[in-house]
Formats: structure tokens, sequence, C-alpha cells
């Protein structure tokens, strides 16, 4: 479904990923995780194809696509989802016509018509339920004034109504106490099916007590160090990233 | 009727006598054009060394010589309407075109006419009432309307009288390189309450420079909304004096989207205690054109409030200024007053200028103003894009989110439609006006 081939990008100029082999196929959940400046939120921004983030070698296909020729809008449509690690706030546009706006754009982009707003109301009502958000959120500004956790919720809420067949979700869990996290968690499993991939990027290996990978991948200076099963991420947890680390922050540090 | 004269250029008095000279109006009326004259004379043409003007570019105005507008047949269709308007006033070249108009239904306590009519009727009236306020003495078009104008609308609304329905008033020029000087005169008296809705608009190049005269007495409340839509060639250069009596509300809505050059200068003068004033502004700018406003409040009692939220949104090589004033005399004790002033650019080539001051003469006050500019902001646009909206819809909807709450301000339904109409169609975008408001 995803696969990443020898992928080497830049930030201003400093080479932040360093070549990364990765493939994750329908169905499976693979976990990213490394020590801060090892390149794991570069990966995510590369992938959703935000500007500044250079790619200087290796591809990115998407269902054998070339993702990185194609605009951010054009991933989405196809089926990519992004969950920010900082979602943004966006004044006066209401939560709800930004979700019917992007579920449109997608329709369209399908060649479907746009959504019948009954069948929006009831889709965005039982999604909401999912990760327990209140109705008044709807009305409310994007992201506007929400807490960490009501902006990460809001992140799966969408990526709940959307229903993309491949999520990258950049250290969703980063702020979030357990209760928060078990939401965020429960929004994810609810979704995991064999049509659909995971990338899930953490530093902590708590997230993944509750959303369960298939793979697990540990990123230092901008490449994989080592892959494993669930059990590496219990490991890391024991044993943190020294191992790995001999140069801790490398890219973290160059982009200072 | 008088000949074509210019009513604007190098040769102001035999155009000045050339209108006198077919004028029949009471001696007073009279007296009130010659000193505005002379008034225009001592103040000259406005030039770019002088404070208030340095920021207005005239020289394309000045280069034409403007005639006086001949009367011109306009089609009803292509004026706008507004549903819930049953008081409906047009001024074609800022004479009435009552076969365009609506005063039928007119409740009690209330006048609501041509100044023609009333000067027809009651010439006292108008003698009495007509340049009353203070404030724009400075202000050179404001003279030369003193000067020049033939017609206006009279809105009088006796102690306790109450308008359920906006008055909708047109002034609409017809271009042919013209000046046009039209007139709007609103008293309301003690308690009395009205909503109005005044437009400029028009076709081809002409100046239309009106000036508004607000008299609001205790307890009065008045919503003014003014949409300044003028043809893309032409020149607004507007004047507006407000003066509130004490517990009188008002809320202006000064809506700028049309003309090559357009400027309004506002005076407000907060004249009893707990007076409070709204004044709630949007720009909304492309291709070459320029729109200012020029407003000063004056707080002359205690316990006032004025609340100024300035927007303008400037794309390709537009312009803006705002220009803000807000006095309190040393009495106004307890004053609470806020200016804001906030710009969004969409082209580097677009220019906001917010020249925000405070004169503040009273201690115990709460006064603030702030002021920003900025571009779109580039991690929202992306935001939006990685949902899957498209760059150029993400754009619109991101400039619509932020004039939008200009807008929202505005509580007269079909108004604020059609000006979200207006915006939505104005972003030029590649989006649909359903893209944006659905």
């Amino acid at each position: 479904m995803l696969e990443i081939r020898n992928l080497h990008a830049t930030v201003e100029g400093r080479e932040i990923l360093n070549g990364i082999d990765l493939t994750v196929r329908a169905g499976e959940v693979h976990a990213i995780m490394g020590p801060n400046g090892s390149g794991k939120s570069t990966l995510a921004n590369v992938i959703a194809g935000r500007e500044g983030y250079v790619v200087t070698e290796g591809e990115v296909l998407f269902d054998g696509k070339n993702l990185l020729e194609m605009e951010p809008e054009i991933r989405a449509c196809e089926g990519l989802f992004l969950a920010f690690q900082y979602p943004v706030e966006i004044p006066g546009v209401a939560n709800l016509y930004f979700l019917k706006a992007a579920v449109n754009a997608v329709r369209k982009y399908r060649g479907e018509s746009p959504v019948d707003a009954m069948d929006f109301w009831d889709l965005v009502h039982e999604r909401m339920e999912l990760v327990k958000m209140d109705e008044s959120m709807l009305k409310r500004s994007v992201n506007e004034g929400f807490s960490g956790g009501e902006k990460k919720r809001n992140e799966i809420f969408q990526m709940a109504v959307l229903q993309p067949r491949f999520a990258v979700l950049d250290e969703t869990d980063s702020g979030l106490d357990i209760d928060a996290l078990r939401v965020v968690a429960d929004g994810v499993n609810a979704l995991r099916g064999p049509e659909r991939g995971f990338l899930v990027i953490t530093h902590y290996q708590r997230l993944l007590d509750y959303i369960v990978p298939d793979h697990v991948h540990v990123l230092v200076n901008g490449r994989i160090a080592r892959s494993g099963g669930k059990e590496l991420a219990l490991e890391l947890e024991e044993q943190g990233y020294a191992l790995y680390n001999e140069e801790p922050g490398r890219a973290r540090r160059a982009a200072a | 009727m008088t000949a074509a004269a210019p009513v604007l250029s190098d040769r102001h008095r035999p155009a000045f006598d050339a209108f006198m000279a077919n004028r029949r109006e009471p001696d007073k009326l009279s007296r009130l054009r010659r000193e505005a004259f002379e008034r225009f004379e001592a103040l000259g043409w406005p030039t770019r060394q002088q404070e208030a003007w340095r920021f207005t570019d005239l020289s394309a105005l000045q280069s034409l010589a403007l005639q006086r507008a001949a009367d011109a047949p306009v089609e009803a269709a292509a004026l706008p309407t507004l549903d819930t308007a049953i008081h409906r006033l047009v001024f074609i070249n800022g004479r009435f075109a009552p076969g365009l108009s609506k005063l039928t239904e007119l409740p009690e306590r209330t006048v609501i006419a041509s100044l023609g009519q009333v000067l027809a009727a009651d010439p006292q009236a108008v003698q009495n009432q007509l340049d009353q306020l203070p404030g724009l003495a400075q202000h050179p078009f404001t003279a030369l309307n003193g000067t020049f104008w033939e017609d206006g609308a009279f809105i009088y609304l006796l102690p306790g009288a109450v308008l359920d329905h906006p008055i909708h008033i047109i002034f609409h020029a017809t271009g042919g390189d013209t000046a046009v000087y039209p007139r709007l005169l609103v008293m309301l008296d003690d308690g009395a309450r009205a909503n109005i809705v005044v437009e400029y608009r028009g076709q081809g190049r002409y100046l239309q420079a009106p000036v508004v005269e607000l008299s609001i007495d205790d307890g009065a409340v008045l919503e003014y909304h003014q949409l300044q839509e003028e043809a893309p060639q032409a020149f607004h250069l507007g004047g507006i004096k407000l003066q509130q009596g004490r517990d009188s509300q008002t809320q202006l809505h000064l809506m700028s989207f049309g003309g090559q050059l357009a400027r309004t200068d506002l005076e407000v003068l907060l004249d009893g205690e707990h007076a409070s004033c709204m004044l709630n502004g949007l720009t909304v700018g492309r291709d070459n054109q320029a729109s200012n406003f020029y407003v000063r409040v004056d707080h002359a009692h205690p316990h006032g409030s004025s609340q100024q939220l300035f927007k303008s949104v400037l794309d390709d090589k537009a312009r803006s200024v705002f220009d803000g004033i807000i006095h309190v005399r040393p009495h106004a004790q307890k004053t609470d007053a806020r200016q804001n002033s906030r710009n969004l650019l969409l082209s580097k080539q677009a220019l906001a200028q917010s020249n925000p001051r405070l004169e503040i003469l009273a201690d115990d006050v709460k006064c603030g103003h702030g002021s920003s500019t900025g571009f779109l902001d580039p991690n929202a646009e992306f935001y939006l894009r990685a949902r899957g909206i498209p760059a150029a819809q993400a754009r619109a909807m991101l400039v619509y989110a932020f004039a939008n709450d200009s807008l929202n301000a505005i509580r007269l339904n079909p108004l604020r439609e059609r000006l979200a109409r207006l915006l939505a169609g104005r972003l030029a975008l590649d989006s649909t006006e359903e893209d944006l408001t659905s």
C-alpha cells in the first residue's frame, strides 16, 4: 500500500531523512519510534506534502502511484490522511463546514456528487460518538480555543469522517492524559481493517499499549536502525534509545 | 436647469455662479451654499503635503473636469432590492427618482422623504436641520457638497417612533465624468429607532461626494449600513457626521467594495453620558483600488463607549488606509473606547496602512487600540489542503473567514446574505459561492 524507498529529504538545506526504506501493506499498523530529532515528523510531513520538505533522493509510492508528484490535496483525495502533531487553529471556519468541504472535495475528486445533507449529519453524529466529542465542537471554529486533547480528538474525528485508506498519526499521543489517549486509540482501533493501513509515529511506547502495532521501526538519525514486532516497543521502553543513539538528536541539533 | 458647467475644476467661481443663477430656494439655504463655497475656496484642493491627505492620491480625480450630471433614465431592474425594506428612496445623479422609489405605508410620527419634497412642503424643516452638526469643517469635499447638493434623503422620527423595517436608500450615478453630491439627513428624536441601508453605486466614471448627517437624540437607536459599491472607474469621497445624545446607541456598518478611489471621513461626537457607538468597517480591494477610512471619535461625556473594528482584505495592488483618532475629553471619565484595525494581504504588492491614535485627557478610562497586518497563514492553508480541499478553495475559505465576522455583526439578514454573496464573488478564487457559504 505504502512503499518508501531510499528516501532522503532536507529541510532548509539540512539532510534530515537519510535513506528510509519501509513498506506498509493494507491491513497493517506500523509504529515508528525514535528519539527527538530522529526525523519522525519530517517523514510524516514529507508523506503529506508539506512545503519546505525537499526530497533529494528516493521515492514514495501509494498503491503504486508516485505520491511525491501529487499536491497535498490530491494525496488526501487519493486516501491519505495526516493527523497533525500540531493541529492548526482556523478562526472563522466552523468545524462542521470545514469537514463538509473536505468530504465534498474528496467526493468531487472521485467524480461523485456532493454529500447528501442528512447522510452527512448521520455520519458526523456516529463518528462523534466514537471519539466522545461534544456536538458544540462542530459549530466552533476549527481547533480555535480547543485544549490539546480536544485538538487531537478532533484529528481522529476528522479521520473517522473522511475514512482514509492510509493514515499517518504524527505524535498524536503527545500531551494527552490517559483518558484522552484511550479515546484516540479507540478511534484508531475502530477504523482498523483489512483495507486500511496506519503509520503511527510516537516517542513513547505508551500509545502502543492501546494501538497494538504489527511492526515497530526505530528511527535514528534519519534512517531505520531496527525493525521488529510489537515486543520491540517494550524493549525500547526498558532500555531507552541509548543503544541506537550514538549521536543523539543529530538532526534536531543540525536544524537548530 | 443649468447647462453643463464644470463643478470641480480650477474655475470654481464661474461654476458656482452658474449653479446659483438657476436655483430657486429660501435665502437661508443659498447662504449656506455660499458659506460652504467660501469654505472650499479657503481650504483649496487638498494636497499630499496636508497630513489629512498624505495617503490619498487625488491626482487622477484632479485631472478630470467633472460636469454636473444631467438627468438619465435608469431601469428599476438595474437597482438592488432589499426584501424586508418597505421604504425605498432612489436618487439618480443626486436627484430624487420618485418612479423608482417607494414611500407608501409610512408609519406615524415619521417623515421619510426627499429633501426636495420637504422643501416644498415645509422649507423651515430643511433650513433648520441642514448643516447643523459639528465636524468635518476642514474637509473640502464636504464643503463642495454643501455648495452643490441638489437633493437627498430626509428621515425624521419623532420621539419614541420605532421603524420595524429598514429604510433603503440608493444613490446611483450614471457616469460620463460627472460630479454628484448626494445628501442624507437623519434625525432620531428621543427614544426613536431606525434601521437604514445606504448604497452608493453607478456606472462609468464619476465622483460621488455624499454628506451624511446623523443626529441621534437621547435614548435613540440607529443601525446604519453603508455599502459602497461604486463603479470600478468611479471616485467616492464621503463625509459622515454623527452626533449622539445621552443613552443613545448606534451601529455603523461601513462596507467598502467599489471605486478606484474611495474615502470616507467619519466624525462621531458622543454628546451625552452612556452614549455608545459601534463602528464595523470592511474594505475589500483588488486591482489598483484604494480605500480609506478616516475616523475621529470624540468622547465628550462620561460613561461613553465606542468600539471600532476596521478590516481590509487586499489583493493585487490594492491599498487601504485606516486613520483613527479616539479623543477623550478631560471630564469624560469611565469612557470605554476600543479601536482595532486588521488587514489581510493577498498579494505582496498590496498595501495596508494603519494610523491609530489616542488622545486621552481623562484619567479614569479604558482605551485601547491594536493593529495587525499579515498574509494568509501557510499552516492553515496546508491544513485545509491536507484534508483534500484544493489550494484556491482553501485560500478563499480563509479569506472569507477573515472577513466574515465583519458581516456577522450585521443583524439585517437580507443585507448580510447579499454581502456574503458579494464577498464570495469578489474573492475570485475559483470557488463557487456554495463552497464558501453553505
